[in-house]
C-alpha cells in the first residue's frame, strides 16, 4: 500500500526509460505510442488507448477484470508487460461487436442475467468468446474451466453458464445477432385484429 | 341514416394518420397478455394470496416478465463508465498516504520535501479540515484525514495530488510524518474494559472509560415459560469477518467546475448521504455540490458510507483547481472494509414441553472497528432481526459493538442479521435433535400467522414463510434424505427473515418528507423519462422502476429511460442500503405513473367520447374494454393530453406508514415488509480431512412478487455464492500482532465458479398488502439462510455441529478428533451417523402445522381480520397485546441490578456508566 512499506527507497521518479510501442488493438492500428519501458499492458491500454472497458480489479491476477486477448489467446493484462506484446492483435470486450450487431455472448449475458454489477463481465466476454472460437458447443466443465480464473461476486456464476450455453446455441444457428440500431416500437399503433 | 356508433371507431388493420414522432417496428398493438391480468380484473392469472391495490394497473406489459437489465448494454461493451473510468481532461492523480501504525497520535507532519518535488501540485492533511462526518448523524467520527491520531493501519493521513501516479507515490515516500505510538486494542473482549486511551471520545455520551461504542439491552416476555423449559441449546459462537469482495476498487473524480460548483463522481449505494458530508467538510451550501454516480461495480453495504478519500478528492481539486482523480489497490479496499462485524455470540435457545420456542436469550458481542459506520443499527440488528418468524414467549438481548484497532466494519448484504440468524437456525436444529423432530416440522409449527406482529412489535404483513418451507421440502426430496444419507453426506435446512426497506429514514429533518420520490417527463415523442436519485449498483433498481412504468402505461421497456445518475437533476432517494430499493422507489414510480396514466384516459375519454371508466389501457393503446376499436394510440392521446400545456410531469413519492413501539430502540428492525426464505444445502465433508463441498443448494424465497424473475434468480444464486464464502472460506484473517493478513483477493478466499453448487432458485410470491404491486425484497434476505442450512448439513452428514465460521477443513477436523477421542474411535470413518427416529412429539407438531396452516391461508384472504399478537401461541388472548393480559409481561431496555450482578459477555458494557450520569448523585 502506498506510503506503508518499510522497504528501502527505490524512487519512483524518474520512471523506467519511454519506449515507442505499437500493436494492433480492436482492428486498429496503434502506432508510435509512448510508453515506459516497464510500463504494464493493463496501464496502456487502459491510460494509452483509451480501452476503459479493460477493467482493474486486484493488480494480481486474482480477479479475472482485466483479461484481454492477445493473438487471441486470453491473457491478463494485469500481469503482462506491454514491451511483451509490441506488434501483437490485442482484443478487448470494445473489440467483441461487430458494428451494431452485438457477439452472441454480449447479448446472452444481457439476456440471461450474466451481468449483474456488469465490472467482472468485459473479463469474462473476452475469455468467453475465445472459448467460444474454439469450441462452439462447450459443456459445463469446459465453460466452468475456461472462466475458473474470473471472480464474479454478483451473480454466483449460474447464470454466466446460461449464457454460455444460450450463445453456443446462437452461433449454431447460424443466425447472427440483429442491429442493434434498427427502428424501435411505434407508439402510435393501430389494431390489427378485435380483440378480447 | 346508418347506426350509431359510441366512441370513435377505428378500421381495424388500418392505421390513424401518422402522428409526428411516430414510426418504427410493430405499427399494431398487441392483444392484452391475459396470462398476466389477474383473474379478479378480468384476466387469467390465478390469484391465491388474494387480490392487490394494484391489481387495476396491471398491462401486462413487463411486471413479472424475465427482463434483461436496461443498461446491460452498456456493461457488455465495455461502455458503463465506473469509478476509474471517469477521465476529465487535465486530470491530476491524488494518492493518499495511510497510516502503518495500529495506533499513534500524530506529533507532526512534515511534508516540504514531498511539495518540492517537480509535479506535486498539492498536499493536503488533516489539520485544515477538521469537520466531522459518518452516515449516522448520531454517530459522526470520521474526519477527511486523521487529526489528531491514526486509528487502525490504514487509517488516512495525507493526499497528495501529482501530474502522475509515480509523482504522487513519490511524493507520499517523501511525507515526513512523527507518530507517538499508543497500546492498540484488537481483541473486542479487551475492548469492553476501561482504558487511559479510548479509540474516540465521545463526550459526555462516552461510556465510561472503555471503548465500548453502542450497546442495547431489551427484554420482551414472560420469562417465568422460559424457566421451565423442556429442553434448551447453548452455543458460543465465533464469527470471523467478512469483506464485500466487489470487484471494483473504490474510485472517485472530484471536479470543481467553471460555475464554482463541485462535481463528485463517485461509485456509491448512497449519493445523498455522500452530498450532506462534502457539504459538512467542505463548509459549503448542498446546492453548490452535484454528486454523480457512476456505474458502481458491487456494492453489497461496502459503498454505503460516505467516504474520506471522496473528501480528499474534493479538497484536492478544490486546492489546485484541477479534477483529480483517485483510485484504490485492492488492500486499500480491504483497509476501508466497513464488512461484516467479527462476533462473538452467545446463543441459548429454549423450548417447552408443547415444543413452542419459550425463549430466545442472545447476546452479541461485534467488533466495530476503529470507526462507528452504521454500527449504531448494527447493534440491534444482531437481535431484533431474529424475532421472527418463529412466535416466541420471551426475548433477551444484549448487544454491545466496540472499537478496536482494525479497519471499520459496517453494513454488508443482510446487514446485522447474519450471523446471530445462522446460530438461531443451528440452536434449533440442535433442539429438534434433542426432541427427536424433524426440523422442518418444527418450525412450520411455530411461525407467526400474516397480518400479526412479532415480539418486538414489528408489524409484519404478508409471509410466505411456510410456503417456502414447503416447497424446499419437496424439491429437495427431504424425506427421504434427511438423516438418511450415509456417513460424510448430509442435507440441511436454514430459514431467513429481512427487513424490506428501513422504517425510519438514517437522516430526515423534519421527519415528514418522502423516502423515495420518483419525477417522469413525457414530451412529444412519446419516450418516458425517468428521474430517480436510487442508486443502481448492479441490483437492477434502474430497470425496476422503468418496469413499473411500463407496466402501468402499457408501454414496452424499450421506450423507457431512466436518468437516475446526478442529484443535480434527480430527486432526492436515501439510497441503496436496507434493501429498501423495489419496494420504496417502485412504489414512488407507480404513484408518479398513475397521474399519467389519469391524464392520458381524459384524453383518450374525450377524443372517443366514452365514459373514462370503461377505457383500459394496453399495448401502446388506450381503449373501451368492451370493444378495442374504439380506442386511439398512446401518443394520439400523449399529443391531447399535452395541448396547451407540453410535456407531461408527474411526481410520486413513498414514505412509511406509522409503525412500531415507542420503546428506546423500537425504530431498528421496522419496516413496511418483510421477506423470508427457507434453504435446503445438501453436502459432502470427508471425515478423513474435514473438507466440506456444497454440491447442491435449494433456496426458496418470499420476495412478495417477482417483478423481475430474471433478477430475484440473479439475487437469489449471488446470494448463496455470497454466504458460501462466509461459511466455507472467507474470513479477514488479523495475525498475532493485530495486523491484517489478507488483503488481496488471492489470499482472501472467494468462490471460484468451481466451489459454487448448483442452487435451485425457487421463487415465492405472498403478495404484499403494500409492495409495489405485491413485491418485498430480494437482495439481501436470500443471503441469510444459506449459512445455517450449510452448518445443519454439516452436521448431518457427520454429526458434528460447528460453532465457528468459516467452516475451514483444519477446524472442523480438529473437531473430528476431539470426537474421535471422547468416542474412542480409531478411524474418523467410523464416527455415528446421526439418526432420526420420530418421538411423539412429531405428530402434535404435524397436527399443529396443518391447523396454522389453514389458520394462514384463511387470515391471507380475509380482510376484516381481528388483530395477531406474538404469544397468542402461548394461550394468550390474540386480539389484545401481550403486556396488557400478562402482568408478569416484561418490557424493558436498561438491565436490572440483578442481571448486572452477573452479566453476560456483551451484558458487561452495561457495567460501565455514561459519563453524562457520572455526577448523578453531585446534582441532587
Amino acid at each position: 500500500m502506498s506510503g506503508m512499506s518499510n522497504t528501502p527507497h527505490v524512487p519512483m521518479i524518474p520512471t523506467g526509460e519511454k519506449t515507442s510501442w505499437n500493436a494492433m488493438i480492436n482492428s486498429r492500428n496503434f502506432d508510435n505510442i509512448n510508453i515506459d519501458s516497464n510500463a504494464i499492458l493493463l496501464d496502456v491500454l487502459r491510460d494509452s488507448a483509451g480501452m476503459l472497458g479493460v477493467k482493474r480489479g486486484c493488480d494480481l491476477g486474482t480477479c479475472g477484470c482485466c483479461a484481454v486477448l492477445i493473438d487471441g489467446v486470453p491473457k491478463l493484462s494485469c500481469l503482462t508487460l506491454a514491451a511483451e506484446t509490441k506488434g501483437k492483435e490485442i482484443t478487448t470486450v470494445e473489440g467483441l461487436a461487430d458494428g451494431a450487431h452485438l457477439h452472441p455472448i454480449q447479448k446472452t449475458f444481457s439476456e440471461c442475467g450474466g451481468s449483474q454489477c456488469g465490472f467482472c463481465t468485459p473479463g469474462f466476454l473476452v475469455v468467453i468468446s475465445a472459448l467460444l472460437h474454439e469450441n462452439n458447443n462447450p459443456n459445463d466443465k469446459e465453460i466452468k474451466d475456461a472462466i475458473e480464473g474470473n471472480l464474479c461476486r454478483c451473480t454466483g456464476y449460474q447464470q454466466i453458464i446460461e449464457s454460455v450455453h444460450a450463445a453456443a446455441d446462437i452461433l449454431n444457428s447460424n443466425e447472427g445477432v440483429e442491429d442493434n440500431t434498427i427502428a424501435k416500437v411505434d407508439p402510435h399503433p393501430g389494431i390489427d385484429r378485435v380483440q378480447e | 341514416m346508418s347506426k350509431e356508433i359510441k366512441g370513435y371507431r377505428q378500421q381495424p388493420g388500418k392505421l390513424p394518420f401518422a402522428k409526428p414522432g411516430s414510426g418504427g417496428r410493430e405499427p399494431f398493438s398487441k392483444l392484452r397478455d391475459l396470462d398476466m391480468i389477474p383473474e379478479s380484473e378480468g384476466g387469467k392469472r390465478p390469484q391465491p394470496k388474494g387480490k392487490n391495490r394494484h391489481d387495476h394497473l396491471l398491462t401486462g406489459s413487463s411486471v413479472g416478465r424475465r427482463t434483461p437489465l436496461v443498461d446491460s448494454n452498456w456493461k457488455v461493451t465495455g461502455q458503463a463508465k465506473y469509478g476509474d473510468d471517469i477521465r476529465i481532461p487535465n486530470e491530476l492523480i491524488g494518492r493518499i498516504l495511510r497510516s502503518p501504525h495500529h495506533y499513534a497520535k500524530i506529533r507532526s507532519i512534515d511534508t516540504s520535501e514531498a511539495e518540492a518535488i517537480p509535479g506535486v501540485l498539492a498536499i493536503e492533511t488533516g489539520q485544515q479540515h477538521t469537520d466531522l462526518f459518518g452516515v449516522l448523524p448520531v454517530t459522526k467520527d470520521e474526519h477527511a484525514m486523521a487529526v489528531d491520531k491514526v486509528r487502525h493501519v490504514g487509517d488516512l493521513v495525507a493526499c497528495v495530488a501529482a501530474e502522475d501516479e509515480a509523482t504522487a507515490l513519490e511524493a507520499l515516500r517523501k511525507i515526513k510524518v512523527d507518530y507517538e505510538i499508543l497500546k492498540p486494542i484488537h481483541n473486542m473482549k479487551k475492548s469492553l474494559d476501561d482504558v487511559d486511551e479510548p479509540i474516540h471520545d465521545r463526550g459526555k455520551y462516552h461510556i465510561g472509560q472503555s471503548n465500548v461504542q453502542k450497546r442495547v439491552f431489551q427484554e420482551f416476555g414472560n420469562f417465568d415459560g422460559m424457566k421451565k423449559a423442556h429442553a434448551s441449546s447453548k452455543e458460543k459462537w465465533k464469527f470471523a469477518g467478512v469483506n464485500h469482495g466487489f470487484t471494483e476498487p473504490h474510485a472517485v473524480v472530484a471536479n470543481w467546475e467553471p460555475s464554482g460548483r463541485l462535481t463528485l463522481y463517485t461509485p456509491q449505494q448512497v449519493p445523498h448521504y455522500v452530498h450532506r458530508s462534502l457539504a459538512d467538510v467542505l463548509k459549503i451550501p448542498m446546492h453548490q455540490i452535484n454528486v454523480h454516480r457512476t456505474f458502481v461495480g458491487g456494492g453489497f453495504g461496502g459503498k454505503s458510507d460516505p467516504f474520506p478519500h471522496e473528501m480528499c478528492a474534493a479538497i484536492l481539486a478544490r486546492k489546485t483547481g484541477r479534477p483529480v482523480r483517485i483510485t484504490f489497490d485492492r488492500d486499500e479496499v480491504f483497509y476501508t472494509n466497513r464488512g461484516r462485524h467479527p462476533s462473538h455470540i452467545e446463543m441459548n435457545i429454549h423450548v417447552d414441553d408443547n415444543a413452542r420456542i419459550c425463549g430466545i436469550e442472545t447476546d452479541a458481542l461485534i467488533d466495530g472497528g476503529a470507526f462507528a459506520s452504521f454500527g449504531h443499527v448494527t447493534t440491534y440488528y444482531n437481535g431484533v432481526l431474529h424475532t421472527a418468524p418463529y412466535e416466541i414467549g420471551s426475548f433477551h438481548y444484549t448487544g454491545a459493538r466496540v472499537w478496536t484497532n482494525k479497519p471499520a466494519s459496517g453494513a454488508m448484504r443482510g446487514h446485522g442479521a447474519v450471523n446471530s440468524r445462522c446460530a438461531v437456525e443451528l440452536g434449533i436444529d440442535d433442539i429438534c435433535t434433542q426432541l427427536e423432530v424433524d426440523p422442518i416440522s418444527f418450525r412450520l409449527a411455530n411461525l407467526l400467522p400474516p397480518h400479526s406482529s412479532t415480539i418486538t412489535g414489528f408489524r409484519i404483513t404478508s409471509i410466505g414463510m411456510r410456503e417456502c418451507l414447503e416447497r424446499v421440502r419437496e424439491a429437495c426430496d427431504w424425506e427421504q434424505k434427511f438423516r438418511k444419507l450415509p456417513l460424510g453426506h448430509g442435507i440441511g435446512i436454514g430459514c431467513g427473515f429481512f427487513i424490506s426497506g428501513s422504517g425510519l429514514p438514517i437522516h430526515w429533518d423534519p421527519n415528514k418528507f418522502p423516502h423515495a420520490t420518483v419525477h417522469l417527463k413525457i414530451d412529444m415523442d412519446g419516450g418516458v423519462t425517468i428521474h430517480t436519485g436510487a442508486a443502481d449498483i448492479g441490483q437492477g433498481s434502474d430497470t425496476v422502476v422503468a418496469q413499473s412504468v411500463s407496466e402501468v402505461l402499457g408501454l414496452p421497456i424499450e421506450m423507457i429511460r431512466v436518468k437516475s445518475r446526478d442529484s443535480d437533476t434527480s430527486p432526492v432517494d436515501l439510497g441503496s442500503y436496507s434493501s429498501r430499493v423495489t419496494f420504496m422507489n417502485a412504489n414512488a414510480a407507480i404513484s408518479a405513473a398513475i397521474e399519467i396514466r389519469e391524464e392520458l384516459l381524459k384524453a383518450t375519454a374525450e377524443i372517443c367520447n366514452v365514459d373514462k371508466e370503461t377505457l383500459v389501457i394496453g399495448d401502446r393503446r388506450i381503449y373501451q374494454k368492451k370493444d378495442p376499436a374504439v380506442g386511439i394510440s398512446y401518443l394520439e392521446a400523449l399529443h391531447k393530453a399535452q395541448e396547451d400545456r407540453g410535456a407531461l410531469v408527474s411526481s410520486g413519492s413513498y414514505r412509511t406508514p406509522p409503525m412500531g413501539g415507542v420503546h428506546k430502540g423500537a425504530a431498528a428492525g421496522l419496516a413496511p415488509a418483510y421477506s423470508f426464505s427457507a434453504y435446503a444445502a445438501e453436502v459432502k465433508v470427508d471425515p478423513e480431512t474435514g473438507i466440506t463441498k456444497v454440491i447442491k443448494v435449494w433456496a426458496a424465497h418470499d420476495c412478495g412478487r417477482a417483478l423481475n424473475p430474471l433478477s430475484v434468480e440473479g439475487q437469489i444464486i449471488g446470494s448463496c455464492h455470497m454466504g458460501l464464502g462466509q461459511v466455507l472460506t472467507e474470513e479477514m484473517k488479523y495475525g498475532r500482532n493485530g495486523s491484517l493478513l489478507n488483503p488481496n483477493l488471492l489470499d482472501y478466499k472467494i468462490p471460484t465458479v468451481h466451489e459454487m453448487p448448483e442452487v435451485v432458485p425457487i421463487i415465492v410470491e405472498s403478495n404484499d398488502p403494500e409492495g409495489p404491486f405485491g413485491a418485498k425484497e430480494a437482495g439481501e434476505g436470500p443471503l441469510l439462510p444459506i449459512l445455517p442450512a450449510v452448518c445443519n448439513a454439516v452436521y448431518d452428514a457427520i454429526g458434528i455441529r460447528t460453532n465457528e465460521l468459516p467452516i475451514t477443513p483444519d477446524k472442523l477436523y480438529k473437531q473430528i478428533e476431539r470426537k474421535m477421542k471422547v468416542l474412542d474411535i480409531k478411524s474418523p470413518l467410523d464416527l455415528p451417523n446421526p439418526t432420526l427416529n420420530h418421538s411423539e412429539l412429531q405428530k402434535a407438531l404435524d397436527e399443529r402445522a396443518n391447523e396454522h396452516k389453514i389458520r394462514d391461508s384463511e387470515r391471507k384472504l380475509n380482510t376484516e381480520r381481528e388483530p395477531y399478537y406474538n404469544g397468542t401461541l402461548f394461550g394468550k388472548i390474540s386480539t389484545i397485546p401481550p403486556e396488557e393480559q400478562d402482568e408478569n409481561w416484561t418490557l424493558s431496555v436498561t438491565p436490572s441490578e440483578e442481571y448486572l450482578a452477573n452479566p453476560r459477555l456483551a451484558g458487561s458494557a452495561w457495567k460501565h456508566q455514561e459519563v453524562r450520569h457520572m455526577n448523578k448523585g453531585d446534582d441532587a
